[in-house]
């Protein structure tokens, strides 16, 4: 019985504090993918590579906006919305007190801007997005090519091939059409 | 890309759920909260990978111990108090899924456990999936996760039972009239920045990939007067022999644009 007694005096106890004490966790370990809104361009990369579709980019052409929305309950935690997002906007954090008593408290939404084209007026991108582009090419702007590309980026890329066919073609005209 | 949402809803025959009755309903109402005695949980699969199992038997086992909080688990459902439901629904798993809930006596908490319990997770859109185990059943905590660690199993339970707070909550943002995003790493030029990413995704992968551009570009960003030996004593710092490697081809391509742009 002593024997006993000093084994379990030896080995201790295995038992981990949580929830009474906050859980140690290992590096790597992949939690709530947690969302920042402020730096969000609503690319919608995250949305194309989450393989469950737990995120979504649903488009309202009627107001003008683009509805980003993250389901956690239907989230694997892969960590590939993390690796394809160009701003670091959202990263896997360790939190994993994630269950709720509604599932309405499962989803986390944020409403962006949409661009309208300069030439057609139609929505063609998130307006963020746009002007995240404008201020990287604008690194550069001492070449002429990057201020004529600053100069289109507010056109649709219908109107972009459009405006192009048009110019190739006065081009032709002008030097003979193309052989 | 415009998903169509309504498949395979749309094309599948839709189960009629369960719908409590007031009094269960009520009574459930009280054992939500107050419960002053220990519970049984049975575990009922509807079609999922195994996943899920294998983390609530480690919830109960003794580096979690789920029975502190007297949680245990029990072979039928005859004596469930909680019954927990893992997987998306199936077909051939809605009917067993029905009578093991017939089976437990009134009331009795259902959880719908794992990503495939709470909406369907990675099997949402399969054709033979209704997805969640609310679509069958009345739901009273929802534990996402694929599958949910044991912490975060123990935290789901211990919420049911009105020992911990919920903090996971329904939010939306809209975007502010001047919000713009930062810059990353503003002073480098965009074109060695992305190279540099794209150099570290190649010999690291993805993710560590991005950790490890990221940690070079930002001692890249604090270095100032002298890169050459700032960048050499980083690099000298690192133990690992892989992030050497790694770190001083990230090296070489940031010193191939400095010779290129003079
Ligand atoms: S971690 Fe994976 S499943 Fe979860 S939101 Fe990101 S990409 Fe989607
Ligand atoms: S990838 Fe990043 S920036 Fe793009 S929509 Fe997703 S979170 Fe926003
Ligand atoms: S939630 Fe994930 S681990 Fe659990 S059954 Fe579904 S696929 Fe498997």
């Amino acid at each position: 019985m002593l024997k006993l007694f000093k084994e379990i005096r030896k080995t201790g106890c295995a038992t981990v504090g949580y929830p009474f004490e906050p859980l140690a966790q290992a590096d790597g370990v992949r939690g709530k993918p947690e969302h920042t809104a402020d730096a969000c361009i609503a690319c919608a990369a995250c949305a194309v590579a989450c393989p469950p579709n737990a995120i979504q980019m649903i488009p309202d052409i009627e107001e003008g906006t683009v509805t980003w929305s993250i389901n956690y309950g239907r989230c694997i935690f892969c960590g590939r919305c993390e690796e394809v997002c160009p701003t670091r906007a959202i990263v896997l954090t360790k939190a994993f007190e994630l269950a709720v008593m509604s599932k309405a408290d499962l989803e986390t939404k944020s409403v962006y801007r949409l661009q309208a084209c300069s030439v057609c007026g139609e929505y063609f991108a998130s307006r963020k997005q746009i002007e995240l582009a404008a201020r990287i090419l604008g690194q550069d702007s001492d070449q002429t090519e990057v201020l004529q590309a600053i100069d289109g980026l507010g056109i649709c890329p219908t109107c972009k091939r459009t405006r192009d066919g048009v110019a190739a073609s006065n081009h032709a005209k002008l030097t003979g059409g193309v052989r | 890309m415009i998903i169509d949402r309504e498949v395979p809803g749309s094309l599948q025959f839709q189960p009629t759920k369960v719908e409590l009755d007031e009094e269960v309903a009520a009574a459930k109402a009280t054992l939500l909260h107050d419960i002053k005695r220990s519970v049984y949980l049975y575990r009922c699969d509807l079609g999922g990978c195994n996943g899920c199992e294998i983390e609530i038997f480690s919830t109960i086992t003794s580096v979690f111990d789920a029975e502190r909080f007297g949680i245990k688990n029990t072979a039928s459902p005859r004596h469930a108090d909680i019954m927990i439901y893992t997987g998306a629904v199936t077909r051939s798993t809605r009917l067993p899924g029905l009578r093991a809930y017939a089976g437990a006596p009134d009331p009795k908490l259902v959880v719908a456990y794992g990503a495939c319990g709470c909406s369907g997770g990675i099997f949402h859109d399969n054709y033979c999936v209704w997805g969640g185990a609310d679509k069958i059943i009345p739901v009273d905590v929802y534990i996402p996760g694929c599958p949910p660690s044991p912490a975060q199993t123990i935290y789901g339970l211990a919420m049911a039972l009105g020992l911990l707070e919920q903090k996971l909550h329904a939010e939306t943002t809209v975007e502010a009239d001047d919000e713009r995003a930062p810059l990353r790493f503003e002073t480098i030029p965009y074109k060695v920045r992305v190279e540099i990413e794209r150099e570290a995704r190649r010999l690291a992968g993805y993710r560590y990939g991005c950790d490890l551009a990221n940690e070079f570009l930002t001692t890249l960003m604090l270095a100032d007067v002298d890169v050459h030996g700032t960048m050499t004593q980083f690099i000298a710092s690192q133990d690992d022999p892989r992030r050497v490697e790694i770190y001083r081809r990230l090296y070489d391509v940031l010193m191939s644009h400095a010779r290129s742009d003079g």
